[in-house]
């Protein structure tokens, strides 16, 4: 078993993933109570966004206009699709309408590997200025990006949860989430909130893949597939259904994935831990599962 | 008899309750067919699509039990290619270690795969819906990574069978009778014929009838008396057992395996070409099985790069979806009766027209 201080700079690591994980699943879970669509293309469009990003640096374009091109293409593609999909699919349940949005996720992965295809040389990577500049607790080395990445997940966490419970906007999506119908009869312009609520989660995917573009790795399997299934992981473990619980499960994932790293008998398997977290967690919560209520049956 | 596709399911050949004349016509075309495929094809077809269509029937088997379970279940799995690889693991571990005849090793690599399917997905068992479809994606994330480091046997020793520093890697043996690659080939698609008969005859049964009750209401089935999770439990072994006999017989097709040519978004675009095929048929699961397996080898022939079909995949499901939920194989007959019907009414219409002119002139 490797000492305390080996484990030390894992915390950081850790808790720098779990705080983008966390501002994914508060995103995931915020369009699925809205609009009862889980967008598991979140990640592929974080990571074309990153991708475009990426080439505008290397063209010499500065990068703050990269990094808000990439966080608007995650907006605009993730609105563009809930408009055109959203009422088409609306009224076909929420899995129907979660299988479809993997459509989009093997769409822009095609994309991206067609116009990013991976070459023997320099791999593709982002690094903001924030990288170099930190600064140490004890011993250990923390940078500025990291500070960022948990204070998103933080500030996001209880930005939205202010933004649901106090905003007209808010109510009108938490009112959504309980009954659609009955809502648009109150006079709620539900398209126009599912609209906000696609846009917000495509926002949110956005700064996902810049940030984990730069803490992780630029490549399109691990952005859309790793990041996708610990955030849906994390959503999971809150039934879909809490943002604070999402936030929590999300830090305790990214800590136990990276805090594995040290122990060589299991490191190679960390990339589990997601899978291993909500399946033990989905088994311990179904058991007090009522058989036909919710809506999310589906 | 209950129609076991349920309510939006189209309905397809052999689940009438007698064989009438039109079933009868359909099971003696497919008998043609299938004739054809074993018989009059490996002469007619290159080297290079022998091997294409090998992965084709194996193809078909697993888009079969993927099918089973989205289409008369309602069970979506991301996790099926997770079970596939775990039948190709287990079929070259056993092909490598001991010296049993082909089938046998095909059969124990199907229990196999089913215990261990069954086991990793009892968790999920208790889930239903969008629940369910996500813990298998993340299953078969975990299955990928064990699998990456576990390596694929290459005839090492060990519980693995991996070793490394080998410089000639043993093939993966194939059944004496089934040597060369068009042998192969016929094999494949006897085995495919089995597994569909297989899951035919639970699909005519009384299984096949309860499955459609679970699809149509879980809680309408619990109220009729039936034992929901035994039933959900079978359809996931049946369907977890012939995938895992399509991993044996892949293990033999492709003689080497990387765990590298089993990525995840590979996983995805199974579920896609299904639900493509069609999922409420066994038709669509030989049209998905050509999706998945057929036309990368032709695009590779054309040199058009893969993405493209990924590109396509993508688009085919958020279609099938929005538009058309019984797939290709749904779609297509309609599809050219409505062509029939336009072009008979064009055909009409001109001919009127002419008459018409005729007259006037």
């Amino acid at each position: 078993m490797p000492s305390w201080a080996e484990f030390q700079p894992y915390i950081v690591t850790g808790l720098a993933l779990g705080g983008l994980y966390a501002l994914s699943g508060v995103g995931l879970v915020v369009l699925y109570r809205a609009t009862g669509v889980l967008n598991l293309a979140f990640g592929a469009v974080g990571a074309m966004g990153a991708f475009i990003a990426y080439s505008m640096i290397k063209a010499g374009d500065p990068g703050w206009i990269a990094w808000i091109t990439c966080i608007l293409f995650g907006g605009v593609v993730t609105l563009g699709y809930g408009m055109l999909f959203g009422p088409a699919l609306a009224g076909r349940g929420p899995l129907v309408q979660s299988i479809s949005t993997l459509g989009l996720a093997l769409v822009i992965f095609g994309v991206i590997d067609l116009a990013w295809p991976t070459t023997g040389g320099q791999s593709p990577s982002i690094s903001f200025p924030t990288d170099n500049g930190g600064f140490t607790v004890g011993q250990l080395q923390v940078n500025w990006t990291q500070v960022i990445a948990l204070a998103l997940g933080v500030g996001i966490t209880v930005g939205t949860g202010a933004f649901l419970r106090f905003s007209k906007l808010g109510t009108a999506m938490r009112a959504m989430a309980n009954d659609r119908e009955i809502t648009a009869t109150l006079g709620v312009p539900v398209r126009r909130v599912e609209a906000a609520a696609w846009l917000g989660c495509g926002l949110l995917a956005g700064v996902a893949g810049i940030m984990l573009a730069d803490l992780s790795a630029l490549d399109d399997t691990t952005l859309t597939f790793t990041v996708v299934i610990s955030s849906l992981a994390a959503a999971l473990i809150a039934r879909l259904r809490s943002i604070t619980v999402t936030f929590a499960a999300a830090l305790v994932i990214g800590l136990v994935h990276d805090l594995v790293t040290p122990i060589t008998q299991i490191s190679n398997y960390q990339d589990m831990t997601p899978f291993v977290l909500a399946a033990i967690a989905l088994l311990v919560m179904s058991r007090t599962q009522v058989m036909t209520r919710s809506r999310e049956e589906g | 008899m209950i129609d076991t596709a349920g309510l939006k399911a189209p309905v397809s050949a052999g689940r009438r309750p007698v064989m009438d004349r039109r079933s009868l016509i359909q099971a003696t075309v497919i008998a043609v067919l299938l004739l054809l495929a074993i018989f009059a094809l490996p002469p007619l077809m290159s080297a290079y699509y022998t091997i294409a269509m090998i992965q084709v029937a194996i193809y078909s088997i697993v888009t079969l039990g993927l099918g089973l379970l989205v289409g008369r279940v309602g069970l979506y799995s991301l996790g099926q290619l997770a079970v596939l690889t775990i039948g190709a693991w287990v079929g070259a571990r056993l092909l490598f270690a001991t010296s049993q005849p082909y089938i046998l090793v095909l059969i124990e690599a199907g229990l196999v795969t089913m215990i261990i399917g069954s086991l990793i997905t009892l968790p999920a068992l208790r889930l239903r819906g969008l629940y369910l479809a996500l813990i298998t994606l993340m299953l078969a994330g975990g299955v990928i990574v064990v699998e990456a480091t576990l390596n694929f046997p290459n005839g090492g020793g060990g519980f693995s069978g991996y070793n490394g520093s080998l410089t000639n890697i043993p093939p993966i043996r194939r059944p004496s009778f089934a040597g060369t690659d068009p042998a192969f080939y016929r094999f494949s698609v006897i085995v495919a014929i089995v597994m569909f008969l297989l899951v035919f005859a639970h699909l005519r049964s009384k299984p096949g009838r309860t499955w459609a009750a679970i699809k149509q209401s879980e809680p309408a089935a619990l109220a009729a008396g039936i034992n929901t999770t035994v039933y959900k439990l079978w359809a996931l072994a049946l369907s977890a057992f012939v995938t895992g006999v399509a991993g044996g017989l892949l293990a033999g097709a492709d003689r080497e395996l990387f765990s590298i040519n089993f990525p995840i978004q590979n996983s995805i675009s199974l579920l896609a070409v299904v639900l493509m095929g069609g999922a409420f048929s066994l038709a669509g699961a030989v049209i998905a099985a050509f999706l998945q397996a057929f036309l990368p080898a032709l695009l590779q022939i054309w040199g058009v790069p893969n993405d493209w079909l990924i590109i396509l995949f993508g688009i085919g499901v958020m279609q099938v979806l929005a538009t058309a939920p019984g797939g290709i194989a749904d779609q297509f007959p309609k599809d050219m009766k409505r062509l029939y019907g336009l072009i008979s009414r064009l055909w009409r219409r001109s001919a009127a027209a002419e008459a018409d002119g005729g007259d006037r002139s």
